[in-house]
């Protein structure tokens, strides 16, 4: 039943902080968890995401994601990444291919090298259009992505990681710099995949009232070490 | 006696901590320090050119006297200069194309975010090597190499071309935006696939303008590789004016003027269309 195990996480040292970005993370994410990452800058909060794909070279621990060790970048596992779909702040998109062609590059680690050199079948492409439409985006479809607004952009970075069939997606800090209709519009998507597909959703979030209405917990980073975890609910009323 | 106390304290604070005058020291005070710096700077440049302003004085009719000689142009042998023109610009785009093709593999070799430091390190020198030879010298060593002609052009023009569109093809390399191949590295991606599918769309516009600034550019600097009879308009400017025929040698040089405003215009257009995708 458990998706995510993190043991006695420890990443090495970073030279402005004089010590390691995370230093003994113990934490397990169940199935279908909704949970939001919080925590002042510089935290680890986006270094935990990160090495939970196994970007993050670590000094010792154990990360385990539905039942497979990630290991640091050259021994990555490509089998459980794409079990892990990523979001970016402002999308990671490629901002000169369209909107489609971005969706379907989440394709690309299901197929080699040699059968996406002259594009993509027609049933990705079909499966592509269908999740920009699911998130209204079908009229955008062919549109370049440099042209599309903020949170455009960032519902075609959900497509894209949608379209890997993920069982768990992270996001780090997806609603940044978004205003707050398209910000309210990228938090609805994804509790609407908690809720209705059961997946799990660990997102970065700055905002403790964004936190408390979407996550069912919430985990408050300080100093690389997780000072609270627990239910989101009346988070700023915790804090105080 | 205000000011030079002023400067004399200023002149002291420089001596004793220069860092903290730097960093901590009053705006204009900066400022001020930068001017003189410049000055400096310009003034060691001037007095190492030795300009004698009398001799300019003096040469001055003959400068006046050789603009003179130069006009009219002698338009009878407006078919060789466009010959010859013909011929640089098909120096310029084969130099051009020979160029952008051998400085690809020394751009991705040389860009940060994809090289390994030892490889970054040999590319980088390469770059320098080729830029730091003139293009007059190219010629020379193709010229003894191929004989006189444009195929000694066009090869110097290759290699000339190297030093520069390695560095900006490097540099649009470097420019490309990491979350972005990041996002595709996660999603499983093969390195070729991520050249193919994030690198290429992101450095391509960015790379064919570079392209075209440099044909542009060959263009002009085949005019100068014709001088040491390695081909195209150069060559035919180069014997008019060595056999004094002056008017002959403006109109190469009006040619070359239309020719080259002509393609300037042309590909600032197609640099600004580029860019906009």
């Amino acid at each position: 039943m458990m998706t995510i195990e993190l043991q006695n996480l420890e990443t090495q040292t970073f030279s402005s902080l004089n010590r390691p970005i995370l230093q003994g993370i113990n934490c397990q994410i169940g199935r279908g968890e909704f949970v939001a990452l919080l925590g002042l800058n510089g935290a680890g909060k986006s270094t935990l995401l990160r090495s939970l794909l196994g970007l993050v070279p670590l000094r010792q621990g154990e990360i385990r994601i539905n039942g497979t060790t990630i290991h640091a970048p050259k021994n990555g596992s490509k089998t459980s990444r794409r079990d892990v779909g990523m979001l970016f702040q402002g999308g990671g998109l490629i901002r000169q291919l369209s909107a489609l062609e971005n969706v379907l590059c989440g394709r690309l680690g299901a197929m080699s090298t040699w059968q996406t050199l002259w594009g993509f079948p027609k049933s990705d492409r079909r499966l592509a259009l269908d999740l920009l439409t699911r998130l209204g985006l079908k009229d955008q479809a062919y549109q370049k992505t440099s042209l599309l607004s903020g949170g455009q952009q960032q519902r075609v970075a959900i497509a894209r990681a949608l379209i890997q069939s993920p069982q768990i997606l992270l996001a780090d800090e997806p609603i940044a710099a978004l205003d707050a209709i398209a910000a309210k519009q990228v938090m609805e998507i994804l509790s609407a995949l908690h809720r209705e597909q059961g997946m799990t959703i660990i997102t970065v979030l700055h905002d403790l009232a964004i936190a408390a209405s979407y996550a069912q917990r919430a985990i408050i980073l300080d100093g690389g070490k997780i000072v609270y975890d627990g239910k989101s609910q009346n988070l700023p009323a915790t804090l105080a | 006696m205000k000011t030079a106390a002023i400067l004399s304290k200023l002149w002291q604070s420089i001596i004793r901590h220069p860092q903290a005058v730097i960093q901590n020291g009053q705006p204009w005070i900066n400022r001020l320090l930068i001017l003189v710096a410049v000055i400096l700077i310009y003034g060691w440049a001037w007095q190492g050119l030795q300009v004698d302003l009398e001799l300019l004085k003096t040469s001055w009719p003959y400068i006046v006297d050789f603009i003179r000689r130069l006009w009219p142009p002698n338009l009878e042998v407006l078919d060789v200069a466009i010959k010859a023109l013909i011929e640089t610009i098909q120096m310029s785009l084969w130099g051009t194309t020979i160029g952008a093709v051998l400085s690809l593999p020394i751009a991705v070799a040389s860009a940060s975010n994809l090289a390994p430091p030892w490889l970054r390190l040999s590319a980088n020198f390469v770059q320098n090597v080729v830029r730091s030879v003139p293009s007059i010298v190219l010629g020379l060593l193709f010229v003894a190499a191929t004989g006189l002609g444009a195929p000694a052009g066009t090869l110097a023009l290759g290699i000339y071309t190297i030093g520069y569109l390695a560095k900006f093809y490097q540099e649009a390399i470097e420019s490309v935006d990491p979350r972005s191949l990041e996002s595709l590295q996660i999603s499983g991606a093969s390195w070729l696939q991520i050249a193919q599918y994030g690198i290429l769309p992101q450095v391509l516009p960015l790379g064919l303008g570079y392209t075209l600034y440099m044909f542009e550019y060959n263009i002009r600097a085949a005019s100068v590789l014709g001088v040491v009879g390695a081909g195209g308009i150069g060559f035919e400017l180069a014997s008019y004016i060595r056999s004094f025929e002056y008017p002959k040698a403006t109109t190469m040089m009006l040619v070359l003027l239309v020719v080259v405003t002509a393609i300037d215009g042309l590909s600032s257009k197609l640099r600004d269309r580029l860019e906009d995708s």
